[in-house]
């Protein structure tokens, strides 16, 4: 059932990055600005513009070009950066990895927060702990990365001297970005785990493990978390494809050599075969995220599993 | 007990990080990441920056924007279609090999070759050939006598045999050769022990990539980056001039600002409505409450530092007379001190926040004569588009590193409309048309000086641009850099002779530069 389900998700695949390059490839070209001038220079010859514009293949018409990318694409032929000069599935492949890693730290670390205040506050609901908790995930939820970023930057790296302040390195260059990114994808998770263990735990199976003389611990971590865990694992997933989003701006402030900012830079100087190779990578990871989520569910909810 | 362990776990963090970089070596941030080191391609201000350290060329601007020897020992003016240049035999290659006159060639027909659609090509139109008669020398004849050519010669050179690699080539003959290239992250550099006069002394020479101005101010504080070329916002500088490891030095700078005209355009094609324009401006205070006062009041587009440059009267603000001239143009007030403006315009700019605090200026200033302006900004690439094709009334835009004053034939002459040239706003004028051209086929430097006095003269009349500033250079660096002179337009060659002193250095660093924290 797994299997076939994955079947599936791999055949909406196509037309989901179908839709999404095309719309990309769309509103690319309606946006003024012209990669060759911008590549060859206000001053270039008319001759050289016209050359070049030839060699890229930008004299066709749109229809024409749009066909000779899909077909470059199912090749797995992504095109050669207008701006960059190398090949796009090398710019974007050398930038991925940056990303991948800020968005999975970022990730973990908004989930490693969510579950044990989630399931804090939900145990004894409007204590100290509870008001305390809701609190802060309402101020996380609130705090632009572009605002959060440079203050962490001040406290922990200026003032407490503890962290760098930015670029990629080692594991301390990697906590304040993944912070900045993942306490808004934390906030929004801590209330919903909260919620949802306070139903689960309010329910009658949770009333008979307690009754047969299951451990507290256990009827937490088994009974109720593992039924609460279902609207979190969706939500979770959601917000995972929206962290490469958020990334364009927590990259650019921590100088994180990721796909985001190779994704602005390439915007800026129109190089159409570079957006379109970076929009892809990250609609195949949006879409990879939210199939794994969908597996996840059917393991954690075996209703699911028998599902039609 | 807290404080111990998480002071311990950071340290722990921190070594899971890069290896510092050595006491010998430097940090330098750029905000935006070089689209090519390889000099046949790179065309973007950072680009032109780190091929000025990887790249040696013929020749070099100074401070005046004159051609000064670099790879050629001199050179002469055969005739007004030749030109031979005698190259030094002391520069080496990063792999060893010595630069020769064969390596100029190659380079330069490559760049020519339309195959390799180099940027760079149009510059050298001019030059129909080029030989290589001996190592050390190098002839070049061109089509027509061209005086602003030399400013070609500036282009770095490759080695002969991958000179025509369409791939990027980074193999130069500079002070400092490439290490490592992490795109989007940093490039390092190491002296190359080849260079004339012994390697430079900073090693490595880190350049790393930090798009946020907030950060790279932060950076600095921490001491994660020891230079910044690229002024932060006046407030930073000021906040940044109190840290004791850092200096900040400033320095008159060449890159002007100017408020460009659509000559298209009924109201502005009137000389009156520009001069009116002109005099409602107050630079002085646009200077000091936009830039911090980093900047000097511009007369013209060349700086005073540049060997072409005439002193010109800057027009002061005077509302009264800008209000006559715009009765006389045939514009009058319809309600006096009333709300009702006498013309609407259009002004386009950037989105960025020190673009859009000088057009609500420009606006409040204009505002005062009668001119309703209306602000739109966007992002770059959808402005300089909408520029290049004449789709504007009002715009200010920057010229950054000036060199031959050919800019102005490219910006002025009336058949230098996008896109052959700069002449977006559609100005005409026989006499400049005349003059520039006159210009650019003088070859000597003193007769030149005068057609260029001229042409100075006929701008200031006629107003095809206002010429709002010279920005200042402001650089910020850490007070262990020594030997190391900010150059007005920008460039980094001034780090050849630089070092970091050992330990936390207290002295000032040399140079006439003035520093706001020396105190």
């Amino acid at each position: 059932m797994t299997g076939s389900l994955a079947g599936r998700r791999l055949v909406l695949l196509v037309p989901t990055l179908l839709g999404v390059v095309t719309l990309v490839f769309a509103f690319l070209h309606l946006v003024p600005g012209d990669p060759v001038e911008i590549m060859l220079g206000e001053t270039a010859a008319p001759a050289d513009v016209a050359a070049l514009r030839r060699d890229l293949g930008l004299d066709r018409p749109l229809p024409a070009q749009y066909a000779r990318f899909l077909v470059r694409a199912a090749r797995g032929d992504l095109g050669q950066s207008i701006a960059f000069r190398t090949s796009v599935t090398r710019a974007v492949a050398g930038r991925y990895p940056a990303t991948l890693e800020l968005a999975g730290a970022a990730f973990i670390l908004a989930l490693g927060m969510a579950l044990p205040l989630g399931i804090a506050a939900a145990l004894r609901p409007g204590s100290a702990v509870d008001r305390s908790v809701r609190l802060a995930s309402l101020a996380g939820a609130c705090l632009p990365g572009f605002w959060l970023g440079p203050l962490l930057i001040l406290l922990f790296s200026l003032r407490l001297g503890w962290l760098p302040v930015s670029g990629r390195g080692g594991l301390a260059h990697l906590v304040l970005p993944a912070t900045t990114l993942g306490l808004g994808m934390s906030a929004i998770l801590v209330r919903l785990v909260r919620t949802s263990m306070i139903v689960a735990l309010g329910e009658d199976y949770v009333r008979s493990a307690r009754a047969k003389g299951a451990p507290e611990w256990r009827v937490i971590a088994v009974h109720a978390l593992r039924n609460a865990l279902l609207p979190v694992t969706t939500v979770a997933g959601l917000q995972a494809g929206a962290l490469l989003a958020g990334a364009i701006i927590t990259e650019t402030i921590f100088a994180w050599p990721g796909l985001g900012r190779l994704l602005v830079q390439a915007i800026d100087a129109r190089d159409y075969p570079l957006v379109q190779g970076c929009v892809l990578a990250i609609g195949l990871t949006y879409v990879g995220v939210n199939t794994a989520t969908d597996l996840l569910h059917r393991a954690i909810d075996p209703r699911l599993r028998d599902a039609r | 007990m807290r404080l111990a362990a998480l002071a311990a776990l950071s340290g722990m963090l921190a070594a899971c990080g890069e290896a510092p970089v050595p006491p010998a070596g430097l940090v330098l941030a750029l905000q935006s990441d070089p689209h090519s080191l390889d000099p046949r391609f790179g065309t973007d201000a950072n680009a032109a920056r780190l091929a000025d350290l990887l790249h040696v060329a013929l020749t070099r601007p100074d401070a005046a924007a004159r051609r000064r020897p670099d790879l050629a020992a001199s050179w002469e003016v055969r005739d007004p279609l030749t030109i031979v240049f005698r190259l030094r035999s002391d520069f080496h290659f990063a792999d060893g090999a010595r630069v020769e006159a064969n390596d100029v060639r190659a380079t330069y027909l490559a760049v020519l070759d339309p195959a390799l659609a180099s940027p760079k090509r149009a510059a050298l139109a001019v030059l129909s050939s080029i030989d290589a008669p001996d190592p050390t020398t190098v002839v070049m004849h061109l089509r027509e006598p061209h005086a602003p050519f030399l400013d070609a010669t500036g282009l770095g050179i490759l080695p002969a045999a991958r000179a025509r690699d369409r791939g990027e080539v980074t193999v130069g003959a500079g002070p400092f050769r490439v290490v490592r290239a992490e795109r989007g992250e940093r490039i390092v550099l190491e002296p190359n022990p080849g260079y004339p006069g012994g390697p430079p002394s900073l090693h490595p020479l880190v350049v790393r990539i930090v798009p946020d101005e907030v950060v790279q101010v932060l950076e600095l504080a921490r001491g994660g980056v020891q230079l910044i070329e690229d002024a932060p916002e006046p407030e930073m500088v000021e906040w940044l001039a109190r840290y004791p490891h850092l200096v900040v030095r400033r320095s008159p700078g060449t890159s002007v600002h100017y408020l460009a005209f659509n000559f298209r355009d009924p109201h502005l094609a009137r000389r009156r409505v520009r001069e009116a324009i002109a005099l409602a401006l107050d630079r002085d205070a646009l200077v000091r409450f936009i830039l911090g006062g980093a900047a000097r009041p511009a007369s013209g587009l060349l700086a005073p530092e540049h060997w072409a440059y005439t002193p010109l009267p800057t027009r002061r603000r005077d509302l009264a007379r800008a209000r006559r001239l715009l009765d006389r143009a045939g514009y009058p007030d319809p309600d006096g001190a009333g709300p009702l403006p006498r013309f609407r315009l259009i002004y386009k700019t950037s989105n960025q926040p020190g673009r859009r605090r000088l057009a609500e200026a420009i606006q409040a200033a204009l505002a005062q004569v009668g001119i309703a302006l209306e602000v739109r900004t966007y992002e770059w690439g959808t402005l300089f588009a909408d520029v290049r094709s004449g789709n504007f009334q009002l715009c200010a835009l920057a010229w950054v590193g000036i060199g031959d004053p050919d800019l102005y034939y490219l910006a002025f002459h009336s058949t230098m409309h996008p896109p052959a040239g700069y002449n977006r706003g559609g100005y005409a004028s026989p006499v400049m048309d005349r003059l520039t051209e006159s210009g650019r086929r003088e070859l000597d430097l003193e007769r030149r000086r005068v057609i260029y006095a001229r042409v100075q003269r006929r701008a200031a009349r006629d107003l095809p641009v206002v010429p709002l500033w010279w920005e200042d250079r402001i650089v910020v660096q850490s007070r262990r850099l020594r030997g190391f002179e900010p150059s007005p337009d920008g460039d980094l060659h001034g780090l050849t002779r630089a070092w970091m002193e050992a330990g936390d250095a207290a002295r000032a660093p040399d140079g006439p530069p003035e520093e706001l924290n020396a105190q």
